[in-house]
């Protein structure tokens, strides 16, 4: 091994002073003699010395609307009464689990079945798991309203996805509150949240796909599957919500 | 050492961990280099520390503990989406270093003078490759040691090293050259 290569080797220890006294003379006395290494030696002495002088500045990065309270939500989950607790291991382990058993069950019966409806139920059974993950695990608190034109920039922006997400509606009492990208299911795919009176729903676009319009209950909640522009949009709430006809007709109108 | 934590020790972790979600979340966006993953990093970062709390070691640092699961759990993520990246990037250092003297003859001293902008070391930072990126900022932001980084990273400590230096030469190139074209 090259003498150069070598000291290349102990360049960030010495720049963090990290080396015994022995081994940083050696390396001094080759930088004496090496204006390369010296150079590299310098600039990695630099590098350290700024990060270091900026790192409090670095590590504080202004938290995006939302992050705070939703991680304030998870602590109070954690921090319930010892019962209780059984509450967050519930929802966050156990329920996921079942549910992904359970869309692994859909789809072995899928693989052996070509009927429509079995396709659909499939369908709803993933999209329903990811509605209860993404709300259980990741929600919005409530009271938080996102504008539906700051979505959209962000999904094109961040995703390369344009769809035209249906804003909140007074009118309809549907309030959107935050969008993502769902890791789950077949792909990655938008998912907008809403609430609902109350309740959580979720809207999903499959970009791309188009299949005969249904409306189907699985796992406790109601997909209403329809397509547009080749585009399917899954709508997933609470099978015994309430008062949901009037938003699930605004929505289903609006989302393109 | 370890104890099962009580509601009430539950509460004060809670209230702990929630003070360091600022550092947390600049990290997640120095790896992830997108606001919507970075969120989603510092929340599984804050579920799995909830659900492992009884593992934490009171009196120790609970800011480097948290971080480390959070730099586990990219890792994993990177992993997992098939991203892992070239474990050394040599013909990028060496270019970069080729082109070192046509850019100024600024020292990094004089870089350091001209106080860069905050803004532009995250851009240099977000421009170096994601292992570089992740080293030097664990290294020279976070102040883990090498030992710490090459647990959290999983790869031997001469790598670790071997990132750091190429990741911190990379990154004064880069200023180099935002500060020319300036």
């Amino acid at each position: 091994m090259s003498e150069c290569r070598r000291i290349g080797e102990s360049l960030a220890a010495y720049a963090d002073d990290m080396l015994k006294p022995a081994e940083r003379s050696g390396v001094e006395r080759h930088l004496a003699a090496c204006p390369e290494c010296r150079k590299h030696a310098d600039t990695e002495r630099g590098a350290r010395r700024l990060l270091r002088h900026s790192s409090q500045q670095l590590l504080n990065e202004p938290l995006p609307p939302g992050l705070r309270t939703r991680c304030e939500a998870l602590a109070r989950e954690r921090s319930a009464t010892p019962l209780a607790r059984l509450g967050p291991w519930w929802r966050v382990r156990l329920v996921p689990v079942l549910l992904t058993v359970v869309v692994m069950i859909f789809g072995a019966s899928a693989f052996f079945s070509i009927a429509t409806r079995s396709s659909d139920a499939l369908l709803a059974a993933q999209l329903t798991a990811d509605h209860s993950k993404c709300f259980k695990l990741l929600g919005p608190p409530d009271g938080t309203s996102a504008d539906a034109r700051n979505i959209e920039r962000m999904l094109l922006e961040q995703y390369g996805w344009q769809i035209h997400v249906p804003a909140s509606s007074a009118e309809d009492d549907v309030q959107l509150i935050g969008a993502r990208r769902c890791l789950y299911g077949d792909g990655l795919v938008p998912h907008v949240m809403y609430r609902v009176h109350g309740q959580d729903v979720s809207l999903f676009v499959l970009p791309g796909t188009a299949r005969k319009p249904d409306d189907l209950v699985t796992l406790g909640h109601r997909s209403q599957i329809w397509s547009r522009d080749g585009s399917t949009f899954v709508l997933v709430s609470a099978a015994d919500a309430g008062g949901m006809a009037n938003a699930s007709r605004y929505v289903m109108r609006e989302a393109r | 050492m370890f104890r099962r934590r009580q509601p009430a020790d539950a509460d004060a972790f809670g209230a702990e961990v929630l003070r360091y979600l600022e550092p947390l979340y600049a990290t997640a966006m120095r790896l992830t280099r997108n606001r919507a993953d970075a969120e989603d990093l510092v929340q599984d970062t804050l579920v799995k520390a909830f659900r492992f709390s009884d593992k934490f070691e009171r009196g120790t640092n609970l800011r480097a503990w948290l971080s480390t699961i959070l730099h586990n759990t990219w890792r994993n993520r990177v992993r997992d989406a098939g991203r892992e990246a070239v474990e050394v990037d040599s013909t990028r250092v060496e270019e970069a270093e080729a082109a070192d003297g046509s850019a100024t003859s600024e020292t990094p001293e004089q870089l350091l003078l001209r106080n860069t902008l905050d803004g532009d070391l995250r851009a240099a930072l977000d421009d170096l490759p994601d292992v570089f990126r992740q080293a030097v900022w664990m290294r020279d932001v976070e102040e883990f040691s090498y030992a710490e980084i090459a647990k959290a990273l999983d790869v031997p400590i001469g790598t670790v090293m071997s990132r750091i230096s190429r990741g911190r030469r990379m990154l004064l190139d880069q200023l180099r050259k935002t500060k020319a074209t300036a």
